[in-house]
């Protein structure tokens, strides 16, 4: 890995400005927890003071006229003050913390939430996936982000009261004077001695936390390498635990690979890394010079304080006072410089979630109802449509060969079983996208009874459609909720959309029927289904929609012979009066659909009954039937026998 | 539906075969052999600076005002100033500088481990991995102890950290107060000890519940699971899943809310008791420090000192009991660690026979009598089969799902054992051979695969040292891949996986099945197995593959198992497996004339093709 810088830091304006962006965000739904947030910064910076305060008393008192009273009622003073103190912050803690508790997945949630209401077409976006996994790796890794950020701004607040509270304890240290009396002591009582000392003050102030954050933003500025060696790390470092790979691993001895890229010792954050020669050099010493700086501070601090305690200006217990507040001080001073660094740092990360969040949306989202119609009469139209991926234009010159569909133009109506074939990579998946309006056309309308789609409400307008597609996913939850899509359901309906989909035989079998959990992340009950038994499974959840059309993407792929039959054999009474359209590799399905469009590199380039179809022994068809029905083909077969 | 009442019984997590002294140990240990003997080097480092560092902060302030109190001269007083603020800076500067280089010795220890681990979880005999329930759950808790820094195999280093320098701490200031009252000693003591024995219990509510933490956690990250999964975007649109999916996270996140509220509201008498004891052992502190001072026997600065020790020494003692507490934790995942990697293996590795596959060079593998019944199930999936399959010969397996089609070809590669009966290698055993061995005699490509975060020639070849380039082209050819391949801007150099390299290739469905074909090829192993190798492929690509079987097989003996029974056809052999039987075997034309179960099955299958031949009818 080369250390050049890949990330730049923000101005401060912009800094400014993002972390504004995240306070406003938080006073709108997260009022409490920033309200309880600063109250505790606050309570936190200012209460050590009562202490240092009361304790300073007692030893004035004690190098002074030892009155027991006084020492009594100063001890007891300090010793109930520090237990209310605490309790009042044990309190403050426990609700804080209750409050708190939600708060990575708080943050985790404005992220899942975006990607569900961003329109599918720009969630699909490799780009999109992208961006998310980068900010969830920063987050995670490096701890950069939203999380971040509210405790920086936290430390903020509380640096600045740590600030303000050692200030007003220690103003009498500069007021105070030394008597007449020390002779030539007094040069320390001239405003002048002042300057170079708080002059000498706010430059090591000022050094200390710049060093540090010069430390720190080595990390923040290899960010991306930072991620990438934490997914090679994810990648190889436990792939021997995934069951599905378990046979690939054995057979091809990919532990061998695994153990080439896991031991590599000048790998990202190994010993010999990148990042451990920073570590070994600037990053480690500017560290060090850090720490090393503040001590200049302590050493000024108690020069001063000293000197004017030794001419006599104050008694040895306001040394300790002035001694512990100045010293809490400059620490705040620090922290609040250091504190400002690391905000505008982690504000970079902060804008990379803003902008996320603010990704617009860019479906046309009209409000025509699609009118849930008894008759169920609905015609959709393909008007000269074409369909390019995004982001694909760009890269190539091929423009034409860029495009996932060509001119694609059909009609049909509600009642009609469409089969629709062809070569992998022709189109038929992205048509049934256009369709459902995953996406919209580059080019062309897709109009349904006579008006283009995108007029239509698009939540109504998806509700005429059950799909079950190809790479379809159920979730882990219950069985029953899974069919229904909602956790309240009509168990008949359900269990009648299953035994339609041939799943009825594997439900009797399940103790827990359709409370069943699938798969056993979140139940430890929880069944794993073969991929046909999904596949049935997802056919129910589509028949339970009830939706005017249905769309099945390969529904039979995973089934054996008889299971395919005894799907083929009920489709009728699986379909009713709905409109199929059935994509399938396997050519016998044509059979019994009404009319069967052919795709071919994006073009419907046959369209037709089967019978006229498998006639034309130039077309598409003919060949892909031929293809696969030679082995079953009735005169072959009896040449054979 | 009835509902059966699941009775978990209480079981008491078993001993662990290590206490926290032998894995702390065995870390050690493991950091020197792993040349990285800087880890405790650099752990004892941070441990006397922190001291080193405690001792001059607690001194500083009572030294310098006593030489303010006793006016010693100005010279001294900056001497002193200068003596404490010098050896801070020199002990914070190391201190920094120590626990900045920490962390990559410390990864590296770790990824020992997870190199470890790893190598085990892919090398285990396969039924371990498979279905060997203790195991299972011995390795989510390995993965788990060596997912982050933060656990067991990193934090381990922080623990023995602390606990050197409270031990020390503890010494030091012993000393230092031994000149004391015993009592003082006696009392501050006794106050630690006894907050932490309040705060123990109070303190592990979280711990104890962790189960039931880990259990809501989990719901709330299955929700951006689905999410943020690209794979459930469609069907969470089209069937209108959101709401469901949010009213799951509402549900889950107020019991999660729950669970932490309770959870505080223990914890906050544990705060309340330490604040009581500390105000009992600073009113003692206090009244005794005063009444010396009093009687003429304490100066202020050395009031000062012992007052600020007396505070730390609570610390030390706390600070011990603490880290032990910690360590016993982090010593139960290490052992868990440790019998993860020594776990037993039923299969023969290195002390089996070797075994040197000869490509040119015909075997014969059979089964004899094998029986295979999967573990808690109530029959043998397979029983009493016998099968010999013979040098160059092409067998095809066909059955209905679950018929145990692909156990059978996992039997024949010594995946798993057979529960009664044997497996042999040209009449031998194959339980003597050593198994990593074995399985270089086979190419495989079952439904399930494993791509590599590697280049596309590296997945072929299935290393990244030697690849033989012309036989990787050769093969993608064969696999019918090479258009695809060669059209992309880095072709054979394109790195594969999206979750590593942001900008790898992402082949469809049928085109990954044909790499992991052009995979199995390039192996060129004695036996090939191919498990549904057409799934995703279209007709014209699957017949492709079918007219050049012959051709790639060459030589070799084969195993192909397929829904399509048409697929079937170009084999030797046809078993179909029925019932955990060998239902009916012969040719292709043979079972048909047979007219048994797969000539029925062929007769469903092939139904709609056959009409189609008669359209007009």
């Amino acid at each position: 890995m080369e250390h050049k810088n890949d990330k730049k830091l923000l101005s401060w304006r912009e800094a400014w400005k993002t972390n504004t962006k995240l306070l406003q965000l938080l006073r709108r739904q997260r009022p409490r927890l920033l309200a309880l947030r600063i109250t505790k910064d606050i309570w936190g910076a200012l209460t050590p003071y009562v202490g240092i305060y009361l304790s300073a008393l007692i030893i004035e008192e004690l190098s002074g006229s030892r009155d027991p009273d006084t020492l009594l009622r100063l001890v007891l003073a300090t010793l109930l003050s520090a237990a209310l103190i605490s309790l009042a912050g044990a309190i403050l803690d426990r609700t804080l913390a209750v409050e708190n508790a939600d708060w990575y997945y708080y943050c985790r949630k404005l992220l899942g939430d975006k990607m569900l209401d961003m329109d599918f077409c720009i969630m699909d976006e490799t780009r999109t996936q992208q961006e998310l996994s980068t900010i969830l790796q920063n987050q995670n890794g490096g701890g950069w982000g939203m999380g971040r950020g509210l405790d920086l701004i936290d430390s903020l607040f509380s640096s600045l009261f740590t600030l303000l509270g050692g200030l007003a304890l220690t103003v009498t240290l500069f007021t105070s004077r030394v008597p007449e009396s020390a002779e030539n002591m007094t040069f320390l009582n001239s405003p002048l001695f002042l300057l170079p000392i708080l002059a000498a003050m706010l430059a090591v102030t000022w050094l200390a936390p710049m060093l540090s954050n010069k430390s720190e933003s080595y990390y923040a500025l290899n960010a991306d390498a930072h991620n990438l060696g934490n997914r090679l790390f994810g990648h190889f470092g436990f792939l021997g635990y995934f069951n599905d790979r378990g046979v690939d691993m054995r057979i091809y001895r990919q532990d061998i690979v695994c153990e080439k890229y896991n031991s590599d010792k000048t790998s990202t954050f190994s010993s010999k890394g990148p990042f451990a020669k920073l570590g070994r050099g600037p990053m480690g010493m500017y560290a060090a010079a850090s720490a090393a700086v503040s001590g200049i501070l302590t050493g000024a601090i108690y020069v001063f304080v000293c000197l004017k305690a030794w001419a006599g200006a104050f008694g040895i217990g306001m040394m300790t006072q002035y001694i512990g507040s100045i010293t809490r001080f400059a620490t705040g001073l620090s922290s609040l410089i250091s504190n400002a660094g690391m905000i505008r740092i982690n504000s970079t990360f902060v804008k990379q979630i803003f902008d996320f969040l603010e990704k617009p949306n860019v479906m046309y989202q009209g409000s025509l109802t699609t009118e849930k119609r008894n008759d169920r009469q609905y015609e959709v139209e393909f008007r000269d449509v074409s369909f390019r991926y995004p982001g694909a234009a760009q890269s190539a010159e091929h423009s034409e060969q860029q495009y996932a569909l060509r001119h694609v133009n059909i009609k049909f109506k509600v009642g009609q079983r469409l089969a629709v074939v062809g070569p992998n990579g022709s189109g038929k998946t992205t048509f049934i996208k256009l369709l459902c309006r995953l996406y919209d056309p580059t080019e062309g309308a897709i109009l349904l009874n006579g008006f283009d789609i995108r007029k239509y409400n698009y939540r109504e307008y998806l509700s005429i459609f059950s799909v079950v597609f190809q790479d379809f996913a159920l979730a882990d939850l219950p069985l029953g909720e899974n069919v229904a899509a909602s956790s309240a359901y009509d168990r008949a309906l359900v269990s009648s959309c299953l035994e339609k989909a041939g799943f009825s035989e594997r439900l009797k079998e399940l103790p827990r029927g359709l409370d069943t959990y699938l798969h056993r992340t979140l139940d430890e009950d929880g069944i794993t289904l073969s991929g046909g038994e999904q596949q049935k499974v997802a056919l129910a959840r589509a028949l339970y929609k009830d939706s005017p059309f249905i769309v099945l993407d390969e529904p039979t792929a995973a089934l054996d012979p008889i299971a395919e039959a005894e799907i083929y054999s009920k489709f009728n009474d699986i379909i009713e009066d709905k409109t199929a359209i059935y994509i399938s590799h396997r050519l016998s399905s044509c059979k019994f659909c009404d009319e069967i469009l052919v795709f071919d590199k994006g073009n419907i380039v046959q369209k037709g009954s089967h019978a006229s179809l498998v006639a034309d022994s130039d077309g598409k068809y003919h060949a892909l039937w031929y293809a696969q029905a030679q082995y079953y083909d009735r005169q072959e077969q009896e040449e054979i026998l | 539906m009835e509902k059966t009442p699941t009775v978990v019984p209480k079981e008491k997590p078993p001993r662990p075969k290590y206490n926290m002294w032998q894995s702390a140990w065995y870390m050690l240990r493991l950091s020197i052999r792993e040349k990285e003997k800087k880890v405790p080097i650099l752990c004892t480092a941070t441990a006397l600076l922190a001291v080193a560092s405690n001792l001059i902060s607690l001194a500083i302030t009572p030294v310098i005002l006593g030489a303010v109190e006793n006016r010693s001269p100005l010279g001294t007083l900056f001497g002193l100033i200068g003596i404490f603020v010098l050896s801070g800076m020199v002990v914070n500067a190391a201190a920094e500088y120590v626990s900045v280089n920490s962390l990559y010795g410390r990864i590296t220890v770790r990824t020992a481990i997870i190199t470890k681990l790893n190598t085990k979880m892919a090398t285990t005999s396969y039924p371990n991995a498979e279905f060997d329930e203790k195991f299972l759950k011995m390795q989510a808790k390995a993965q788990q102890a060596v997912s982050s820094n933060s656990e067991a195999t990193e934090a381990i280093w922080n623990t023995l950290t602390s606990l050197l320098q409270n031990v020390l701490g503890f010494l030091v200031y012993l000393a230092l107060l031994s000149s004391v009252n015993p009592l003082l000693i006696l009392v501050v003591t006794g106050a630690s000890l006894l907050g932490y024995f309040i705060n123990k219990p109070l303190g592990e509510y979280g711990y104890r519940h962790r189960e039931e933490e880990g259990k809501l956690s989990k719901t709330l990250m299955y929700y951006f699971t689905c999410a943020e999964s690209a794979g459930m975007a469609k069907d969470i649109r089209l069937f209108g899943i959101r709401p469901w999916l949010e009213e799951l996270y509402a549900k889950t996140l107020k019991a999660y809310q729950a669970f932490h509220r309770r959870a505080h509201n223990v914890y906050i008498w544990g705060s309340v008791a330490d604040l009581v004891l500390a105000f009992l052992r600073n009113a003692f502190v206090y009244a005794y420090l005063i009444r010396l001072m009093l009687a003429g026997n304490l100066s202020v600065s050395l009031f000062l000192l012992y007052f600020t020790a007396a505070g730390s020494f609570s610390g030390w003692v706390t600070g011990i009991l603490n880290t032990l507490l910690t360590m016993h934790r982090q010593g139960l995942d290490l052992s868990t660690v440790r019998e993860c990697l020594e776990y037993p293996e039923p299969f023969r590795f290195e002390e089996g026979e070797s075994l040197e596959p000869d490509p040119d060079r015909a075997y014969e593998l059979s089964l004899e009598d094998v029986s295979f019944r999967y573990p808690e199930a109530d029959k043998d999936i397979l029983s009493h089969i016998s099968l010999t399959l013979h040098p160059g010969e092409k067998l095809a397996v066909v059955g209905l799902n679950g018929a145990g089609k692909t156990t059978l070809v996992k039997l024949l590669c010594g995946l798993l054992d057979p529960t009664h009966g044997r497996v042999l290698l040209d009449g031998r055993d194959i339980r003597d051979y050593n198994r990593r061995d074995y399985y270089r005699m086979f190419s495989a490509v079952f439904q399930d695969f494993s791509l590599l975060a590697v280049t596309i020639a590296a997945n072929v070849a299935q290393t990244e040292d030697s690849i033989d380039m012309p036989r990787v082209r050769d093969c993608i050819g064969k696999a019918g891949l090479t258009e695809k391949i060669e059209s992309l801007p880095k072709q054979y150099e394109e790195k594969m996986c999206r979750d590593v390299y942001e900008n790898a290739v992402m082949l469809s469905g049928g085109e990954t099945q044909r790499l992991m074909l052009a995979r199995a090829l390039y192996k060129n192993a004695p036996f090939v197995m191919l498990d549904e190798p057409t799934a995703a492929l279209d007709p014209l690509a699957e017949a492709n593959l079918y007219s050049k079987y012959h051709e790639m097989t060459r030589g070799r003996s084969s195993v192909y198992i397929s829904h399509r029974l048409a697929s079937t056809r170009f084999c030797d052999r046809i078993l179909l497996i029925e019932d955990g039987r060998i239902a009916e075997e012969g040719t292709h034309e043979g079972l048909l004339a047979k007219g048994g179960r797969y000539a029925e099955l062929f007769e469903v299958q092939s139904r709609y093709y056959r009409e189609s031949e008669t359209p007009s009818q």
